[in-house]
């Protein structure tokens, strides 16, 4: 942590609404990624940085510098990205047959027209994702998407570089068993 | 020196992830050209690395934004001041005891030490403290004695006629 960092936290302690908006600046882009990731729809991702921030406000006075700021507000996103996937899961459009594979409960296969391509890939990742235990989910967001490195991750979740690991594998492993034709053709892209 | 595929493959997701060390990166950097198997494995991770990270990255290139730190300032404006009740959840939620979960034998051993002590700081003893009133008169026929007691509304009487005949009359 540098010296204007720890400047910023400690007047965000003090409660200066101030110094709140240039730690905004500084990370809001990777607070979205974080919640993009997770749920995936734009509306949610920016209610989720609004309440993350707010959260921020009202717990920073708990951070102790004992890990670098930007975990503790990574951690701090991602539990509220999960919270609110959660919520929103009850009025989810997504649904699974009964065999657990993909299917759009609105009857999306009776009019394909009316939807693009790349809307349903992404919905299809969603879904997949959507599928993988909390921990792999966001063990695989830190990594395939905020690109943390293994000991990063570990500090962010609190657990061994092993378990991020085994994590990241299994994580990947189902996510590839759910997209098998789409992932296929996407490497060489 | 020809590296077994599956010492490679162990390694592949380290490499993929950029955390193998350089030794490591050389071994599958040699082995990769050689094996079509590890190589499409490769392959595999990075169409789903894309397929993961090409949608955010895409979302945050349109993001603009709007409004969003207006919206805290708000949230925070609007934010009630914490009920005592709601302080003093969160001060156990905050507390390094709580932490641990040490104040729940703590709370326990309270509870019992009161549940063993509260009959004897509550257990009725006969008490002298009443208020009554005894009064005594002397005369040529009768001796008298009056008790009064307030609480239990009671009045006794005695007359003593001489040593030997004294009986109570309320």
């Amino acid at each position: 942590m540098n010296d204007r960092e720890a400047d910023q936290i400690a007047r965000c302690q003090r409660g200066d609404q101030d110094a709140l908006k240039e730690i905004f600046d500084q990370y809001h882009k990777k607070v979205y990624r974080i919640a993009y990731g997770v749920v995936r729809q734009r509306e949610d991702a920016l209610d989720v940085v609004q309440e993350v921030f707010i959260k921020l406000f009202r717990s920073i006075k708990n951070f102790k510098g004992k890990s670098a700021f930007y975990t503790y507000l990574y951690r701090l996103a991602m539990n509220t990205a999960i919270d609110h996937s959660r919520k929103k899961k009850k009025t989810t459009f997504l649904s699974l047959d009964e065999e657990g594979g993909f299917q759009p409960a609105d009857g999306y296969e009776k009019r394909p027209d009316h939807i693009a391509a790349q809307k349903e890939l992404e919905e299809k990742v969603r879904w997949a994702i959507d599928q993988l235990p909390q921990d792999q989910k966001a063990t695989l967001i830190y990594r395939e998407i905020e690109e943390l490195s293994y000991q990063e991750i570990s500090e962010a979740m609190g657990c061994s570089i092993g378990t991020v690991m085994s994590r990241l594998h299994y994580g990947r492993k189902k996510l590839q068993d759910l997209l098998k034709d789409m992932v296929k053709g996407r490497g060489s892209e | 020196m020809k590296d077994s595929c599956s010492s490679i493959s162990q390694l592949l997701e380290r490499y993929f992830d950029r955390q193998a060390t350089d030794e490591e990166r050389s071994l599958v950097e040699r082995h990769l050209p050689v094996c079509q198997t590890c190589h499409e494995r490769l392959r595999v991770l990075e169409g789903l690395r894309k397929a993961i990270k090409a949608p955010v990255d895409e979302a945050l290139k349109e993001e603009t934004f709007p409004w969003v730190w207006e919206k805290i300032e708000r949230g925070i404006r609007l934010e009630k001041k914490p009920s005592w009740q709601e302080s003093f959840r969160s001060w156990l939620d905050l507390s390094p005891l709580s932490r641990k979960k040490v104040w729940i034998p703590a709370v326990a051993i309270a509870i019992v030490l009161a549940l063993v002590t509260s009959p004897l700081l509550f257990k009725k003893t006969p008490s002298y403290s009443e208020r009554s009133v005894v009064e005594y008169v002397e005369s040529g026929v009768y001796n008298v004695m009056v008790y009064e007691s307030e609480k239990a509304k009671v009045t006794v009487i005695w007359l003593f006629e001489g040593p030997q005949n004294e009986s109570p009359a309320s």
